[in-house]
């Protein structure tokens, strides 16, 4: 085990350049693009959703006073998602930029039990895995809106929305994954690294 | 009294995880793209991108309303020191203002659709571009109180509890 510990981390040949968060700047932007990523992926779901079943919802949009059409719904879930395919490319390049910078707090178990290294892998694979099904279900819409339901009042199948409803389940225990490796991993958060290190906090974090 | 409170976990949270930030994403991204939206619509005359923007909108005002609710819970919760007191006093002063100006947004939108949902209002492009400058200040705000200060993370709950933070 000496021999490993003899090893030291790539990162020390340019701790200089980081801050005590472990990145070259003060706010990590994985996690905001995440919000676009998550948002526009579950809004354009719903807004498919909505539309699959407007028959029923009909009477409530009359009543409301309310003018809808059932492809404006469509619209939503088609632009929403074209947009959540693109942006998530940065997404998850940032996220493996601001991994591979990544410090997490030793001797700390998830929620799961699982290590640092174990849930940082997890949701990097995980992260690569459900940009590769939003990539293809965007695709598959596209077909689905502009050849194979064309004619039909409910642009996407069943399967479709099937499948966004399960990727938004997988997304939630992804991204719990990626919230544990900041909120008890402290990764790239400055405070819990100053705190590991043995500063105090009051002086050095005014 | 207090001892019907439920307990607190290692992050001083009721529950699991934080909600806020989870909220926040249908906020942000809703808000952000709806401006895209309106300026794309705009450039390459697609009309239907305007009546995206305003469902976008929609979901955004609804969502903040969400986000306030349980962004006030656990910024009560959150015992933060130093200058993220007045951050959090700050990003809670304009989170109240952004679901205002959201909501007067969206209304406005609402009424200039049931005229013609194709046209999207004059000068709405200009208040477009103040709401995703509010929406950006108040995403640095609230990033600045988890990834610099940690509130509502285990080493600063647990810091705060032993009383060497405060």
């Amino acid at each position: 085990m000496s021999l490993f510990a003899a090893v030291t981390s790539p990162l020390d040949e340019i701790a200089e350049s980081l801050g005590a968060n472990n990145l070259p700047y003060a706010i990590p932007l994985h996690p905001n693009l995440v919000h676009l990523t998550i948002g526009l992926f579950a809004i354009a779901i719903a807004f498919d959703v909505v539309a699959a079943f407007y028959p029923l919802e009909k009477r409530l949009f009359r009543f409301l006073a309310l003018p809808v059409t059932r492809s404006g719904f469509h619209d939503v879930g088609w632009y929403n998602l074209v947009a959540c395919s693109g942006i998530s490319f940065f997404t998850v390049g940032a996220g493996f930029y601001e991994m591979l910078l990544a410090v997490p707090l030793p001797g700390v178990r998830s929620i799961l039990g699982q290590t640092a290294i174990a849930t940082m892998l997890w949701h990097a694979i995980g992260g690569v895995v459900i940009l590769f099904v939003i990539v293809a279900m965007t695709v598959w819409r596209g077909y689905q809106r502009f050849i194979w339901r064309k004619d039909l009042g409910r642009q996407v199948s069943w399967l479709y929305l099937l499948c966004g409803v399960a990727m938004l389940l997988a997304m939630g225990l992804h991204g719990s994954l990626g919230a544990w490796l900041a909120s008890d991993f402290g990764v790239h958060i400055t405070a819990d690294q100053l705190l590991a290190a043995g500063a105090d906090l009051n002086e050095v974090l005014p | 009294m207090l001892n019907l409170l439920p307990p607190l976990n290692d992050k001083n949270l009721p529950w699991l995880d934080v909600i806020h930030p989870i909220v926040v994403h249908f906020v942000i991204a809703m808000a952000l793209i709806a401006v895209v939206f309106d300026v794309v619509g705009v450039v390459t005359r697609k009309k239907n991108l305007f009546e995206v923007s305003f469902w976008n909108l929609v979901v955004a005002t609804v969502a903040i309303i969400v986000a306030i609710m349980f962004g006030q819970v656990e910024a009560g919760l959150a015992n933060p020191y130093g200058a993220s007191r007045d951050i959090l006093n700050l990003h809670s002063t304009i989170g109240w203002s952004l679901a205002g100006v959201l909501a007067l947004l969206t209304g406005w939108r609402y009424v200039a659709r049931q005229k013609d949902p194709a046209l999207l209002p004059k000068g709405f492009l200009v208040v477009d571009f103040a709401l995703a400058a509010l929406v950006l200040v108040q995403v640095y705000l609230g990033d600045t109180l988890v990834w610099v200060y940690g509130l509502h993370t285990v080493p600063v709950v647990e810091a705060i509890r032993e009383g060497v933070l405060s």
